[in-house]
């Protein structure tokens, strides 16, 4: 087991703790590991980049973190919650509330306004006055001159911006991004990163983030490897 | 070209999906036109042929006044691949036993007859039997009254004329056996080759010669062509559609099937319009990429009308494919329903326009916009810049619908038919406008949230572009589907109304004036109410307004009812069945006048006012015309041309009484007392006609659900389609909501909800749009009377909004088991 415990200094109480996960693929007659047993813990307000190759499990590590799927073996804790023990609407209800997403392809609705894309959490959530929390969330991401854009007018930094908008419409407690510079240009990179670690000051918001990207994971506090579905626990840097 | 080659296979596969929605679409379309098609035409035979019966034949060529049919025209009909038999029929006198009576020969050759059997018994109280003969020389068949009448036993030798033919069967039913008022005397049937012997036909006699054809439909035609210019006036060719209550039915039956066929056209159409647009639409990366590539905009044109011309060849294969088997079967099933035999066969002229449509459908809607993809900077299309796209989708849907309409057109050759259709799809493209400006005005201000209702109702608004798209196509769908369903209900509905369970079926006719009490308390002590007695006066129409009526109807103009006497009749009241449509009833104290139906009025030329003379006997009566009446002659009621008011010109001249009832099979018995009672009074027996009527129109029934039920599964395929084409779309936004904690019930219920709205608007439109082509499809092509069908009308949108809410469902299924970020990453 990987000595976890908190960094002095910050607000010891983890907000995620993973213990022994491992996750199967049921391929017909055999199955196939993706993850195995790997154990965490995330402290409140800490940025985590997950590195690794392609195929390694670092998507699959993100999405169990994030209860969008259940695991074979071990336990996800957020919050104080397990996840696994949670019902699917428990688990959607956790989400709307106080879970981000950033996706490497954005994953805006096309047929949906830069605006509505950024309302659809808020509505779900029921929050007060959806369309102007997210005109607000837009024009501090910079694109309160593009409300009424569908995502094919954006270019694809526009597109993650308002993503980012998205992910942050309803303060949530953690996000989670998948590789959210991996489609975009280093110059334009370099905006998501900052605007990401802006808003991961300014909110306190916990990151965890799946990323290829060098100098993405250098201005994380910490970095986990993942090599073939193992954390390895040796190239544990923390900054 | 190997650049344009491996270019191509880029084409293909960056896209598959899309190939995969337009084949199957192209597919589906062929496969239910195809099917309807050739079911159709299938259908339409075999009913002609089942009618057929009635004449024994497909046609009758008729030669009254006593001269023979030459045998050369049979042999002409015979070289052509046609069947012949041949008839006489004559009234003559019988002797059997001691006694003598008036029959009605029906003399027959080896072949008759050629369609349908004769029902016949090979001694009284043995089995009926079914056969496709007639009597042997030297042999007669005799009907059951007669042998009575005579005292008969089946052996027994009877005379006709000179000739001495032994008694072999009784003849209980034939095929042609019609309604015919001359033919009262007792039927008896003989072998046509025994006619000479029998030395009772001399020069003037009245005899009709009948000659029976059957074969291919071209070759009737071909050899009607051939007979027409030989045909002389006392000559007349008849086809199952010239008698009047049937070939009512069956033409209506015939553009029921019509109709079904072209709203399958056009239900195809929407299909492959949907699923080619679609892929237009989803081209556009692939053409941006191909010009960055350095392909000229007329190579790329080129690529993309030859990868067309390939899909809609593998299409169309494919739906022949599906089409013939299942085709196959339904020819089957028919033949079990109707208990006869139905030949497998392909009509290429029914399937050719149908087929057409499909592959017209997909380049009309996907060559256009890809075509004017190519003019456009490559990085405007990655970018899809506002403005460029859309713009003139509305004249490409307007010249795609011009081609399809022409289609239908060359399908149906019906003008009504296809303005009627598309009058039904103008009315329901207006209201859908309308209620798009309405939807966009009132949901705009609606925000989402955790309700269900309002997540719904977003939905609808955020995806309007779409749902509309969507609703326009659903309507039309239901439409189509309702048009069919509204008009086969008032079909039915009228015919039930035309025969209905207690039709008269007996006719007495020839009553004296004064047995007519008797008559009717013979009838009233056993339970038998009979309908309206109407006296009846024989005379004949030969003078309008004091001029001969030779002179004044030209003789081309072959009015029937001039050539022979009329039956006069008065009335008081009106029968329930007539209805005025020009002038007035006679009323109570009026004594003059006369009433005419009004087909005949419109022949003679005549209207209310002009002065009709009549010949009746030696006496001759002039009357204006106060009133036109319409009268069903397929009511099987007494009908009549002229009546006029009791008390008028009729009175005193020499009258005999007529009417009809209708008589249960188990009473059947009393005829025969009645005729012991009654015996100069003639007894009609049509209970055989009416059943062979009624079964007809059943088998014309059951072939109308069955291209309705057909019709309602291609809708439902066409409208499963629609859905999958935006399944994509739609499972990608439900697994984003699921990311972003939308709750899996939320989820299922406003996608229901969304769904079941679109279905509902979609159902209301397309009920709406239905009744518009049905008013005018009524009014023009099916004879009726427009109703509304509230009934019907009602539980269609409530059906469209459940099926649209299951398919929702159906549809969210991969959202619902995939964890979301598994099916993100699959979609992407």
């Amino acid at each position: 087991m990987t000595d976890l415990s908190a960094a002095p200094g910050k607000p010891s109480e983890p907000i995620l703790t993973v213990t022994n996960l491992t996750q199967r693929v049921d391929l017909g007659r055999e199955s196939l590991t993706i993850l195995q047993g790997v154990s965490l813990q995330i402290k409140r307000s800490e940025s985590v980049a997950i590195v690794g190759r392609s195929g390694s499990g670092k998507t699959t590590l993100l999405g169990l973190l994030a209860g969008l799927d259940t695991p074979s073996e071990g336990e996800v804790v957020l919050e104080g919650k397990t996840i696994s023990r949670l019902s699917e609407d428990q688990r959607a209800a956790l989400r709307a509330r106080r879970v981000g997403f950033v996706f490497q392809s954005f994953q805006l609705l096309p047929a949906l306004s830069a605006l509505e894309n950024v309302m659809l959490p808020l509505e779900l959530a029921d929050f007060a006055d959806p369309a102007a929390r997210a005109r607000d969330l837009l024009e501090r991401v910079g694109l309160g001159d593009r409300l009424t854009h569908t995502p094919r007018q954006l270019s694809g930094g526009e597109q993650q911006r308002v993503a980012i908008a998205r992910a942050f419409a309803c303060e949530p407690v953690i996000l989670f991004a998948d590789e959210p510079t991996g489609n975009l240009d280093n110059q334009t990179g370099q905006e998501i990163q900052d605007l990401l670690m802006a808003l991961n000051r300014e909110q306190g918001t916990t990151l965890v983030m799946v990323t290829h990207d060098e100098t993405l994971a250098a201005r994380c506090q910490r970095r986990l490897t993942i090599e073939a579905g193992h954390l390895d626990a040796g190239k544990e840097v923390t900054a | 070209m190997s650049a344009s080659r491996s270019i191509g296979s880029i084409a293909r596969d960056w896209r598959q999906r899309d190939v995969k929605v337009v084949l199957s679409a192209l597919v589906i379309a062929v496969a239910t036109v195809a099917i309807i098609a050739l079911f159709a035409s299938q259908l339409q035979r075999t009913l002609i042929t089942s009618a057929s019966a009635f004449l024994a034949g497909d046609r009758q060529l008729e030669a009254e006044h006593g001269v023979p049919i030459p045998s050369q025209w049979r042999e002409e009909a015979r070289n052509r691949g046609l069947r012949t038999a041949r008839m006489v029929e004559f009234a003559t006198m019988l002797a059997g036993g001691e006694r003598f009576q008036l029959v009605s020969v029906k003399a027959v050759s080896d072949n008759y007859p050629l369609r349908g059997q004769i029902e016949y018994q090979n001694a009284a109280g043995s089995d009926r039997q079914m056969v496709a003969r007639g009597p042997r020389p030297g042999e007669i068949w005799v009907n059951p009254r007669l042998m009575r009448l005579l005292e008969l036993e089946v052996g027994d030798a009877v005379e006709i004329g000179n000739l001495t033919l032994s008694v072999s069967g009784l003849l209980l039913r034939e095929p042609d056996g019609g309604f015919n008022m001359s033919a009262l005397a007792p039927r008896v049937m003989m072998h046509a080759d025994d006619v000479p012997a029998t030395g009772v036909i001399q020069e003037g006699s009245r005899v009709e010669y009948v000659n029976l054809f059957a074969g291919e439909g071209s070759a009737l035609e071909g050899f009607y062509q051939w007979l027409q210019p030989r045909l002389g006036p006392s000559h007349e060719w008849e086809s199952i559609r010239d008698g009047a209550t049937l070939s009512d039915a069956l033409e209506r039956a015939e553009r029921f099937l019509l109709l079904g066929g072209s709203i399958a056209v056009l239900l195809a159409s929407v299909a492959v319009a949907v699923a080619s647009r679609q892929y237009a639409v989803g081209q556009r990366d692939t053409v941006a990429l191909l010009k960055t590539l350095g392909l000229p905009g007329y190579r790329i044109a080129r690529l993309y009308m030859a990868r067309l011309l390939v899909w809609g060849a593998v299409g169309t294969i494919g739906g022949l494919l599906v089409a013939l088997p299942v085709y196959a079967f339904l020819n089957n099933l028919m033949a079990r329903v109707l208990e006869q035999e139905v030949p497998f066969a392909v009509d290429v002229p029914a399937l050719a326009p149908a087929l057409a449509t499909a592959v017209v459908a997909l380049f009309a809607f996907a060559y256009p916009p890809i075509r004017r993809l190519r003019n456009v900077p490559a990085m405007r299309v990655l970018r899809s810049q506002p403005g460029e796209s859309g713009g003139k989708a509305w004249t490409d849907i307007l010249v795609a619908m011009v081609a399809i309409f022409a289609l239908v057109w060359l399908y149906a050759r019906e003008i009504t038919l296809v303005l009627a259709l598309i009058g039904g799809l103008v009315a329901l493209l207006a209201v859908l406008a309308l209620l798009a400006w309405t939807m966009v005005m009132a949901l705009r201000r609606v925000h989402g949230g955790g309700n269900a209702w309002r997540l719904a109702l977003v939905g609808l608004y955020r995806h309007r572009r779409a749902s509309l798209s969507q609703m326009a196509v659903f309507a039309m769908t239901l439409m189509l589907a309702s048009t069919l369903i509204l008009v086969r209900t008032s079909l039915l509905a009228d015919w039930q109304a035309q025969l209905p369970e207690q039709t008269p079926n007996h006719f007495l006719i020839n009553i004296a004036p004064g047995a007519v009490d008797d008559v009717e308390s013979f009838w009233q002590q056993r339970g038998q109410g009979l309908d309206a007695l109407y006296p009846m006066v024989r005379g004949r129409l030969t003078e309008i307004n004091g001029e001969p009526v030779r002179q004044v109807v030209s003789k081309d103009d072959s009015v029937n009812a001039l050539n022979r006497e009329l039956n006069l009749t008065w009335m008081e009241t009106l029968p329930e069945d007539n209805r005025i449509v020009a002038g007035q009833w006679l009323n109570d104290q009026q004594s003059e006048g006369v009433s005419v139906e009004a087909e005949l009025a419109a022949e003679l030329g005549v209207d209310v006012g002009d002065v009709l003379g009549f010949t009746v006997g030696s006496e001759t009566i002039a009357e204006p015309i106060t009133s036109i009446r319409t009268v069903q002659w397929e009511s099987m009621k007494p009908n009549f041309y002229m009546a006029f008011p009791p008390g008028g010109a009729l009175e005193g001249l020499p009258a005999t009484w007529i009417t009809s009832f209708y008589l249960p099979p188990d009473q059947k018995p009393a005829l025969n007392e009645f005729t012991r009672q009654f015996p100069t009074v003639s007894l009609l027996e049509v209970d055989h006609i009416i059943e062979r009527i009624q079964q007809i129109v059943r088998q014309v029934t059951q072939a109308i659900e069955a291209i309705l039920a057909l019709i309602l599964a291609a809708s439902l395929v066409v409208m499963a389609a629609v859905v999958s084409a935006t399944l994509q779309d739609r499972q990608r936004e439900g697994a984003l909501l699921r990311t972003l904690g939308g709750r899996q019930s939320l989820l299922v219920r406003s996608t229901m909800l969304e769904f079941g709205l679109a279905g509902l608007l979609a159902g209301i439109l397309g009920v709406l749009a239905a009744e518009t082509a049905v008013w005018a499809l009524q009014y023009r092509m099916f004879g009726g009377e427009f109703r509304w069908h509230w009934q019907v009308a009602l539980p269609i949108p409530l059906v469209s909004a459940v099926v649209l809410a299951i398919l929702g469902r159906w549809q969210l299924r991969p959202v619902l088991s995939v964890s979301p970020m598994l099916l993100l990453r699959r979609l992407e």
